[in-house]
């Protein structure tokens, strides 16, 4: 009984330093951006530029692929049963809150946490590994300020700009999807989709879009550059920062549920 | 006056590295204690094998290991003792060759040595252009120098490596390893530039070069050569 107890302190103890070690990290990180020097602003906003085109634009695709087949999947399925039940008219409440409000920042989350999460831990890791990162401080460049601070800034941006585009193409998806199996008018189906889009709705959105984004800058980043062993340990890095995002995001998710809607 | 560098019995057996850049670590139960001085425009090489520490002073140098007792004073200040930003100010003014090379992988070897100067410098575009115009023929780079550094042989990455340690034109040079790997004839070409070129003694940088043995072509290139064994000093040579 002791020796379990001592093992579920133990991790306890381990789960609690590494959550203070990524706060420090987050606010570190955040603390840096009035120190950035002035020429060093040219540098970093090329790679903000290079990771927005990694991030969002190469992810379009892959966002416009899941939202059309979600909406799709969503609508065909019930809406001949809410027909039956004269109840077709909830149909935009489903898109609303289940598409655009929840299933979209969450979705849109994972996909940018699957693709850009993994390949900014693996980056940062092997910059750490290769003593990429002590010669930039070395010459006397903050990791924060080259590497960080723009794939930060850079995740925040993106996440929120494909929510948008997520929902978007959510709706849409659902209005062919409407108009083809459910005998909507396509007239009807926006009408009644925007009735129920509130602004709280659209405000949501971009809070889950800063939050979200933020941890999938902060924590890939915060594993990829914690590395210490060589290069057997980038995968077990890119496996922290995966499944950390991932978890931290569905904690936010139904943190934002409980507390805001 | 100062030397521009002056290592006070540091424990050399007892720092463990807090940043990643090797796989040499020394057992702590090594108890040895190193001072140095290096004087102005000499040349000085640290050697020893990897558990003497060696691959340590770069790093104290620039205060990116942190030492538990003793202090390193670099152009008569103690680097460690300043806050992190004045660190990364700091060390700006010393030009810093890294074991491995430490060269940017996402990056060519001309931006590589454009990095420093575009971070940290208030030069005018133009100006850092034409800086590392120069340094790129300087190393004889021109041939590779859009190349990324994996497209290019380990000569010319150690060379875009010191252009981009000596792209601020630093009074002292660390070069961590510089020789490894190289023929007698490129390492002596490295040394030089590192000095400054052919230039009279007074005009000459600052140079400490560690790693585990020095090309004999070089032995007599140096002004002072020492052996360090478990964090001590062995046999001055």
């Amino acid at each position: 009984m002791l020796g379990l107890l001592v093992a579920v302190g133990r991790g306890t103890a381990r789960w609690l330093a590494r959550v203070g070690a990524l706060a420090r990290f987050a606010f570190g990180a955040l603390a840096s951006m009035p120190t950035l020097p002035g020429a060093g602003r040219r540098v970093a906003a090329r790679v903000l530029l290079n990771q927005l085109r990694f991030t969002a634009l190469q992810a379009v695709g892959l966002i416009v692929l899941l939202s059309g087949v979600l909406s799709y999947l969503t609508i065909s399925a019930t809406i001949t049963q809410l027909s039956r039940v004269g109840a077709s008219e909830l149909i935009g409440e489903l898109m609303v809150v289940a598409i655009v409000r929840e299933l979209g920042p969450l979705l849109t989350a994972l996909a940018v946490v699957s693709r850009s999460g993994t390949a900014i831990t693996a980056e940062l890791a092997t910059n750490t590994v290769l003593g990429e990162v002590r010669a930039l401080e070395g010459m006397g460049i903050d990791p924060y300020h080259y590497l960080v601070l723009p794939r930060l800034f850079g995740c925040v941006v993106s996440v929120c700009t494909l929510i948008v585009l997520f929902d978007v193409i959510a709706v849409f998806g659902g209005y062919l999807a409407a108009v083809a199996f459910g005998g909507m008018s396509g007239a009807r189906y926006l009408g009644i989709v925007l009735s129920n889009l509130t602004t709280q709705d659209v405000v949501l959105t971009v809070v889950k879009g800063l939050i979200f984004g933020t941890v999938i800058g902060v924590i890939p980043s915060y594993e990829g550059l914690s590395v210490r062993q060589g290069p057997t340990e980038i995968p077990q890095a890119v496996i922290r920062g995966t499944v950390g995002s991932i978890v931290v995001i569905f904690l936010f998710a139904a943190l934002i549920v409980g507390v805001l809607q | 006056m100062t030397p521009p560098l002056v290592f006070e019995h540091v424990p050399l057996g007892r720092i463990r590295r807090t940043t990643v850049s090797g796989p040499a670590q020394l057992p702590v139960d090594a108890d040895g204690h190193f001072s140095l001085e290096v004087q102005a425009h000499q040349t000085v090489v640290v050697v020893g094998d990897e558990t003497s520490g060696v691959n340590l002073l770069g790093g104290l140098v620039l205060a990116l290991d942190r030492v538990p007792e003793g202090r390193v004073l670099v152009l008569g200040t103690e680097v460690a003792a300043l806050d992190r930003l004045a660190q990364l100010a700091f060390r700006r003014k010393l030009g810093y060759l890294p074991a491995g090379d430490g060269l940017m992988q996402n990056l060519s070897l001309r931006d590589n040595i454009r990095l420093p100067l575009s971070f940290g410098s208030d030069f005018r575009p133009k100006d850092i252009e034409g800086r590392v115009d120069v340094i790129v023929a300087q190393l004889r780079l021109t041939r590779v120098a859009d190349r990324r550094p994996a497209e290019t042989n380990a000569e010319d990455r150690r060379r875009a490596a010191l252009g981009r340690a000596l792209a601020f034109d630093p009074d002292l040079v660390i070069l961590e390893e510089p020789f490894d790997g190289l023929t007698e004839r490129a390492a002596a070409e490295l040394l030089e530039l590192a000095r400054g070129g052919e230039v009279s003694e007074g005009g000459r940088r600052t140079v400490l070069i560690t790693g585990q043995d020095l090309p004999a072509l070089l032995r007599r290139r140096v002004d002072r050569q020492v052996r360090i064994r478990r964090g001590r000093i062995e046999v001055p040579a």
